[in-house]
């Protein structure tokens, strides 16, 4: 069985290569929908049927988005894939947590790079696909923060950097934190580490556990940033009267 | 509304002086902070000028017109002659001139006597023409002054007489009613001022009835009645109320005495309570009360002597007190009133001085005991009325001094002249003044900057301050308190600046112009960070030299504003020029950048692909630096760390990090992006020239220095030989921009170590 991939990306070449990348990441027979902006998008997804409706054998298993497109922003792709079953990668040229946090927080299961080198695409979107998504320090820094303020990060977390955002981020004030809102004291640690700069093997050592033990708290604060950030979602929705 | 406040009201600065008056006054605390607190909330509000304070002076207002109109109605009813007399040079009663038909052609003439009916009365000198009995020197002159009068008011009840004149002339004349008209311009002008004096006093008496208060208002009452007196006898002409001199002199020697008693005892209150004021004021009152009354009963030999040595002695006294009390406290209104002292003292001294040295001319000592005293009356009259208004505006003080200035020498000069070179009296007037007003012209600068105090700070220094604060303030609102003083401290030169915790809408003049209170404006840029409430205490300005006044409170409200504008207009710049950098960044980023990557996925060859990579890379860089002005160098550090982890062990390179450093300090951007990209360009060239395995980078920031070591176990040798590419020019460039050294070393056994070393990180923008 083929697995599907939607490419969202307005250069030509640039999705030419993110083609080469994906084809040379997995093995499997890869079916590759290419889309150039953010309505044709839409298009393709809907075509492709709704998972979470029923079964659909069409459905996307990955999508790559490109954060700036000529008709908006990427992340509203992603906010409106929030709940689709799939893994959704940013690619973007912005290297920075300003901009990838808020994509993360969307949903993104990583993020890649468009500058790096085609070996270290493959490599990464492979330990992306496989669950070890990247986690820089700056962006470890934003979600110390974050989960820190009881996940309800105010508009403090993106004040800085808001006009480079077209979309931002909407944020309730909420009371006391969930526990899927909460570190655990080891995923705190890890992510202290790396917003130290700490790589994963580093971090294995000083915390003395195995190299994927580490991998695995990255992944769970992946999934809490998440949910943090659909139920904020859900109720600023519920709250807008729109549910 | 108010009425219960005054009494409730208690006032601070009479606490301090109960406590002078029981001489338990500590002598050293004048910078204590218990005597400032007592100091700031002595506060003048309007508010005391609602209710029946208000309604009180209007009602007391009213009653001094009425008096006035009272007094003018009563010297209106006797009958006089109306003709201007003066005596020449011999010392004879002359007759200036007259509108009375029969006595017109007789200007010039000498009159030697009256006839009225039975009575004649001779005129062997002009003593009747003395206006003042209080400033008649000989006892005997006075007796006779009186009798005189007495003798012409009875005389002058008749229906006709006649004025007998020396060469035989006699002629009859009708005495008549005075009318107001015939009470002289001189008269009505001294009045208005007497009414402004005793106005004065009520309104300082209404606004606080304190001791100090009370005192400043006996001394402008009692100079309220010299002026009325003065002013009744100015309206020359034969014919005064009978008993108008008697009560002249016991009533002119206790207004003096006393006013100059009450001097005594105003400054060992004010401008601060002396140790032992109530014992030195005692003193003054008796003493000035024993020659009141033995004057009174006539029993007082040489009046006139003992009346100005007693009124000499107090003022030297009270000068003394005031020297004293500025040496206790530098407050600048001692300086201001012992300058008036002297003033006024001195030319008491010089004109009773004149007065004796004159007693032997009847003539010359007619001249200066009525001009001269009338002349330093109004002088001291107007000093009176100037004190409570000190501290208010520095333009009175201005026009005063130079009122006082031209007033003071040229009555000096005047009598100087009359006295001993015998001139005439228009011409001694008129030398004088010229002289005076010559004096003033050339020392104008000199006395301006005596009684007002040279402006310190020029302005353009003064801008220059104002702007360098705001931008300190503008990075560090919490130290506004601090820089606002500093440029106070400049600008009054004064003996003391605090910051107190106390909220004022507006800088205030206080403690009688020796304490300007100024609010500490809230620059915070934190819109919740809690509002201090501070203001800053400036006191003693120049040194304890010079009062403060509505206008410097005015020029400090001004410079508080202007700094708030300051710092506002920079925050507005700083936000203009940040917006532009992201707009900038922005398109450069996304425009530039896409161009770059479309280059990049079309390299030919790998090295051109890795060259516009770098370039993105370094575009990259330029447009983060542009976004986010500020680093910390924690942050910066594991970014880098991160960053050269991934390319290191993409080129199957191992890197060794270690940093250290004393302070997590903030890297400007030109910091940040200049170390990015030496860091970047170092180990860029370590994969691709040196083909090295591993890679170690020790950063370490002590004591503001930074010290960046690079080093490789590559195959690159002998440094100084390298040609300086397009890599190893950057770093160069970039170190040198950062005002450091760069230098490459080989290391043993092989590669190559780049050490960067940066003096002063702080202090490179």
């Amino acid at each position: 069985m083929s697995i599907k991939v939607l490419i969202v990306e307005d250069n030509p070449v640039a999705r030419g290569f993110l083609c080469r990348v994906v084809r040379d990441s997995f093995s499997d027979t890869i079916l590759i929908t290419e889309a150039g902006d953010l309505e044709s998008a839409r298009r393709h997804v809907r075509a492709a049927g709704d998972p979470n409706a029923g079964p659909a054998p069409d459905a996307f298993k990955l999508f790559m988005v490109d954060l700036e497109l000529p008709d908006g922003n990427g992340m509203e792709l992603l906010s409106e894939l929030a709940r689709y079953p799939a893994t959704k990668i940013v690619t973007t040229l912005y290297s920075d947590d300003d901009h990838l946090f808020p994509a993360l927080q969307r949903g993104a299961d990583g993020y890649l790079l468009k500058e790096d080198r085609f070996e270290v695409l493959v490599e990464e979107l492979q330990k992306i696909v496989r669950g070890q998504p990247p986690l820089s320090p700056a962006i470890a820094r934003r979600l110390l923060t974050h989960f820190r303020h009881g996940a309800g990060a105010k508009e403090s977390d993106f004040a800085p950097m808001s006009a480079f955002q077209s979309s931002k981020p909407a944020y309730v004030e909420r009371g006391a934190p969930l526990d899927h809102e909460r570190l655990t004291p080891r995923e705190s640690e890890v992510l202290t580490y790396l917003s130290k700069g700490f790589t994963i093997k580093e971090i294995a050592n000083l915390m003395g556990i195995k190299w994927f033990t580490v991998n695995d708290h990255i992944k769970s604060i992946y999934k809490k940033l998440n949910v943090s950030s659909r139920a904020e979602a859900a109720v600023l929705a519920s709250k807008q009267g729109l549910v | 509304m108010d009425s219960a406040a005054p009494a409730s009201r208690q006032d601070p600065s009479s606490a301090v002086r109960r406590a002078g008056f029981s001489s338990t006054v500590a002598p050293e605390s004048s910078f204590d902070s218990q005597l400032l607190e007592s100091v700031l909330p002595d506060v003048r509000s309007d508010v005391r000028w609602m209710g029946w304070r208000l309604r009180l002076l209007v009602g007391v207002a009213l009653a001094g017109c009425v008096a006035l109109f009272v007094l003018a109605r009563m010297l209106a009813e006797p009958h006089y002659i109306d003709a201007a007399w003066r005596a020449n040079g011999q010392g004879q009663i002359e007759l200036k001139h007259s509108d009375i038909p029969t006595l017109q052609n007789l200007q010039g003439r000498v009159l030697k006597g009256i006839i009225a009916g039975k009575s004649e009365i001779a005129f062997d000198d002009a003593l009747l023409l003395q206006r003042s009995a209080r400033w008649l020197e000989s006892d005997d002159d006075r007796e006779r002054h009186r009798a005189l009068h007495t003798q012409l008011s009875s005389a002058l009840t008749q229906d006709k007489i006649k004025l007998v004149f020396s060469d035989g002339t006699v002629a009859e004349v009708k005495p008549q009613m005075r009318g107001y008209a015939g009470l002289g311009a001189m008269f009505f002008v001294l009045c208005a001022l007497a009414l402004v004096l005793y106005l004065i006093a009520m309104v300082v008496l209404l606004a606080r009835p304190s001791t100090r208060n009370m005192v400043y208002a006996l001394m402008a009452l009692c100079q309220t009645g010299n002026l009325l007196f003065i002013a009744v006898e100015s309206s020359l002409g034969l014919g005064l109320p009978a008993n108008l001199p008697s009560w002249d002199m016991h009533s002119r020697t206790a207004f003096d005495l006393l006013t100059a008693a009450a001097i005594v005892h105003a400054t060992t209150v004010h401008p601060r309570a002396l140790p032992h004021g109530g014992g030195l004021a005692l003193g003054a009152w008796s003493g000035a009360a024993l020659l009141c009354m033995l004057s009174f009963a006539g029993q007082l030999p040489h009046a006139w002597w003992w009346t100005q040595a007693a009124m000499i002695v107090l003022a030297l006294l009270a000068i003394a007190l005031l020297s004293w009390s500025y040496r206790i406290e530098p407050h600048p209104y001692a300086i201001m009133l012992r300058r008036f002292g002297i003033v006024a003292t001195s030319t008491l001294a010089l004109l009773t001085l004149a007065v004796a040295s004159a007693g032997s001319q009847p003539s010359l000592q007619y001249t200066i005991a009525s001009i001269g005293s009338v002349i330093w009356y109004v002088f001291f009259a107007s000093v009176l009325l100037l004190v409570p208004f000190l501290s208010r505006s520095h333009q009175v003080m201005r026009e005063f001094s130079l009122l006082a200035a031209i007033s003071t020498v040229a009555t000096s000069l005047d009598l100087l002249f009359v006295a001993v070179f015998s001139l005439g009296q228009f011409a001694s007037l008129t030398l004088s003044l010229f002289l005076a007003l010559g004096v003033y012209a050339g020392a104008r600068q000199w006395l301006l900057n005596q009684v007002l105090g040279s402006s310190v700070l020029t302005t353009e220094r003064m801008f220059e301050q104002l702007y360098r604060i705001a931008r300190e303030v503008e990075a560090r609102p919490e130290n506004t308190a601090r820089q606002l003083a500093d440029l106070l401290r400049d600008l009054f030169e004064p003996l003391e600046v605090l910051v107190v915790d106390k909220l004022s809408s507006e800088a205030r003049v206080v403690a009688h112009g020796s304490t300007l209170l100024v609010p500490v404006p809230e620059m915070s840029a934190q819109p919740d960070a809690p509002p201090r409430a501070q203001s800053i205490v400036v006191r003693f300005a120049r040194r304890g030299r010079r009062l403060f006044t509505l206008e410097d409170a005015r020029l400090t409200d001004r410079i508080v504003e202007q700094l708030r504008r300051a710092v506002a207009f920079d925050k507005a710049v700083e936000q203009g020029r940040s917006e532009e950098r992201l707009r900038l960044a922005q398109d450069l980023h996304d425009d530039i950048g896409a161009r770059l990557l479309t280059l990049m996925y079309k390299a030919q060859s790998p090295e051109m692909e890795d060259y516009v990579r770098h370039t993105l890379q370094d575009l990259k860089t330029l447009t983060r630096g542009l976004a986010a002005p500020n680093h910390r160098l924690s942050h910066a550090a594991a970014e880098w760390k991160a960053d050269l982890t991934q390319r290191l062990s993409a080129a199957r390179c191992t890197l060794e990090w270690s940093v250290e450093f004393d302070d997590d300090m903030v890297l400007t951007v030109v910091q940040w992006s200049a170390l990015t990209r030496v860091l970047r360009e170092l180990v860029s060239n370590a994969i691709s020239h040196a083909q090295a395995t591993r890679v170690s980078i020790e950063l370490r920031l002590e004591n503001d220095q930074l010290d960046l070591m690079v080093s490789d176990n590559g195959m690159g040798r002998n440094p100084q030989a390298w040609s300086h590419g397009l890599g190893l020019g950057g770093v160069r460039k970039r170190v040198k921009q950062l005002g450091g050294e760069v230098e490459w070393v080989e290391l043993a056994p092989q590669g190559i170590g780049c050490r960067v070393r940066i003096r002063e990180l702080s202090q490179r923008h």
